[in-house]
């Protein structure tokens, strides 16, 4: 999702400040292949919209675990960062992390000029 | 974000694919230079092959075997004895380099004899020793030298003995990156699940992709230590050949160089089902934030907050001094690899400095999407550089220091541009807090330098000062501060030993693991 696909001026300066927070302190959403990248951004990304609205996380295996504490200290630096957020509702955090996903998978998979994310084997 | 064309490189047109100036508004989708192709021809680049990245940067940093190359002496000395890869066992691995000196008639007839013979000399040379590394060179690939069928055939005569082969020639790859990979996925293959470890504490981790640079590894360990966690392996650095067949046992894998080590990590998710954890041991927040995933994830966090905060209270007052005294001095990452997205923001954050430029000789596509991203806009993003276009970028951006290796670092300084070792460091460990300290440490002695300031004097046209009196580095770095800015209590230099390594070898743990025993229940 490019920034002009972000119709509405305050979401689009909100996720602006969040991508710019996970580019600059997160490597989770950088891993090398396709696969393993809608994979990080799907569970990190949803934990963390339960984690904001705080709900329950799912955290049974060491995979989902480890899904957690990458989320639970973006969640942690989003809240110290960027006060805002704090005054959403449950439903716009949800539509806004929705939309922060959908702009992290763009700039990481589907309009990553990374030629080897689609190599077959690691 | 424009690529970006050197004028030095406007005769090689490929090249201008693999520069590009991070612009405003732009992001990784409008531009991104290419990485880990073969070397353009006519174009030198100051990149490692194959083997020399599954030997020199993997294989090598394990400190109890023996580590053998078959092919010409030359392969396993160049550059082996540029490396600081420390060990606490007085440096085994640093102190001994093995070939078994091909020679033509070896070409001719064939390798596999000498390289027996080689092995169990070896072996007998170091009775104590009962592990071997091997690898293939351009040489003894070439001609098919069956070094498997020789381990095989030694590893029967002997049983006490275990040797891993290594097929990373000098040409299996575009750089050295391609031995990182053939050795990361040959290890996993051969080796790992070959060794059942004793299990000593309910935490347990590899640590993974950290060769132990004048003793990074070391000084992570002590902080998982302390927080009674079991480090299983260090892969490679200080690491134990026994101890990284047992890798398959871990909890967690705690990744720092993805470039060289993500394989085994990404194999070991798929295979054994651990999970791989990325974190970044360089500065004080991004190292503060990694334990406390660490200790989360055991459910610990409390040791680590421990950590963070003695850590922090006892280093803090260090770094503020020399940010105070570093805002603003440009500075270029040019390492290898990994360094410049470990590094890119971290060090503008939390030192000051201005992050002109970031290159890598090695990386691929992915670490300069890590490293753009972290990077400030108008930051000149270079793949495989080679040294004219290393020497326009300098003239173009006016770095004051220069974070690289060797061979670029004495063409920057014939330059007058300081720079600081990238892949050795110069008084290392950087990571961890007191690390994180001495690295900015290095970088105010480099700037601040004033016998570097004086070779820029050319004495054959350039005046003289005869005027001035003697002059140190605090002169010349606090003469932009206020009296006040400059004698801060709260603020002091770097007050650590010469050696900050030592002492963690002789430190007991105990305390700090028997927090993890539970009562008994009758």
């Amino acid at each position: 999702m490019t920034y002009e696909e972000i119709k509405d001026p305050t979401q689009r300066e909100q996720v602006k400040q969040l991508e710019d927070y996970i580019m600059k302190n997160c490597l989770w959403q950088f891993h090398s292949r396709e696969w393993d990248r809608y994979r990080q951004n799907e569970n990190i990304l949803g934990q963390t919209a339960s984690l904001l609205c705080n709900e329950p996380v799912d955290t049974s295996t060491p995979e989902l675990k480890c899904y957690w504490i990458d989320a639970l200290s973006m969640t942690e630096n989003f809240r110290k960062r960027y006060p805002w957020i704090n005054e959403l509702g449950t439903e716009q955090i949800k539509n806004l992390i929705g939309t922060l996903k959908a702009r992290i998978d763009y700039v990481t998979i589907t309009g990553s000029l990374n030629e080897e994310l689609t190599v077959k084997l690691y | 974000m424009p690529y970006f064309e050197f004028e030095s490189s406007k005769c090689i047109p490929e090249r201008k694919q693999h520069a590009v100036m991070k612009a405003e508004g732009e992001d990784l989708t409008h531009a991104l230079p290419q990485g880990y192709l073969q070397t353009i021809p006519g174009t030198i680049s100051e990149r490692g092959c194959a083997y020399c990245g599954a030997k020199h940067v993997i294989g090598t940093p394990m400190k109890d075997a023996i580590h053998m190359s078959h092919g010409p002496v030359g392969c396993t000395y160049d550059t082996w004895h540029t490396k600081r890869y420390i060990s606490d066992n007085d440096n085994y691995q640093l102190k001994y380099t093995h070939a078994t000196d091909m020679k033509e008639s070896h070409i001719v007839f064939g390798g596999d004899k000498l390289l027996k013979k080689n092995i169990l000399e070896a072996f007998d040379a170091h009775p104590d020793t009962k592990r071997m590394t091997l690898y293939q060179t351009c040489s003894s690939a070439l001609i098919g030298d069956d070094m498997e069928a020789v381990a095989r055939e030694v590893m029967k005569e002997r049983p006490d003995v275990d040797i891993f082969v290594c097929n990373a020639p000098g040409f299996a790859g575009p750089s050295q990156s391609g031995g990182h990979h053939k050795i990361n996925i040959a290890w996993i293959n051969e080796k790992v699940g070959t060794v059942e470890p004793k299990i000593t504490s309910d935490y347990v981790i590899n640590y993974v992709g950290d060769y132990n640079i004048q003793g990074d590894n070391e000084v992570m360990v002590d902080y998982f230590k302390r927080m009674g966690i079991q480090v299983l392996s260090t892969f490679t650095g200080n690491g134990s050949y026994d101890d990284l067949r047992s890798m398959h046992r871990a909890h967690l894998n705690v990744l720092e160089c993805a470039r060289s080590a993500e394989y085994i990590c990404n194999e070991l998710r798929v295979r054994y089902g651990i999970p791989r954890l990325d974190i970044d041991g360089f500065g004080f927040e991004m190292l503060s934030d990694a334990l406390l995933k660490i200790g989360r994830f055991f459910g610990i966090e409390d040791r680590a907050q421990a950590i963070i905060d003695e850590e922090t209270a006892r280093w803090k007052p260090e770094l503020d001094w020399y940010k105070k005294r570093l805002e603003g001095v440009k500075v270029a990452l040019w390492p290898g690899g990994s360094k410049l997205w470990h590094w890119a923001s971290i060090i503008h954050e939390e030192m000051g400095v201005e992050v002109v430029s970031l290159y890598t000789k090695f990386g691929h596509q992915g670490d300069m999407e890590k490293g753009i991203a972290r990077a400030e806009v108008g930051t000149l993003a270079i793949d495989d550089p080679n040294e004219l276009e290393g020497i326009e970028a300098m003239d173009l951006l006016q770095p004051d220091v220069i974070f690289t290796g060797v061979r670029p670092g004495e063409v920057a300084k014939k330059k007058n541009v300081q720079y600081l070792n990238a892949h050795a460091y110069h008084n290392g460990p950087y990571k961890g807090y007191e690390g994180w300290v001495r690295f900015a440490r290095d970088i105010y002695n480099a700037h601040y330098s004033p016998i570097h300031q004086l070779a820029t004097i050319d004495i054959s046209k350039d005046k003289i000062q005869t005027e001035k009196g003697c002059i140190s580095r605090k002169s010349i770095s606090d003469a932009k501060l206020s009296p006040e800015e400059s004698n801060n209590p709260n603020e002091r230099p770097y007050t650590g030993d010469y050696d900050c390594v030592s002492k963690l070898r002789e430190k007991d743990y105990s305390e700090y693991f028997k927090k993890n025993e539970k009562p008994e229940v009758a």
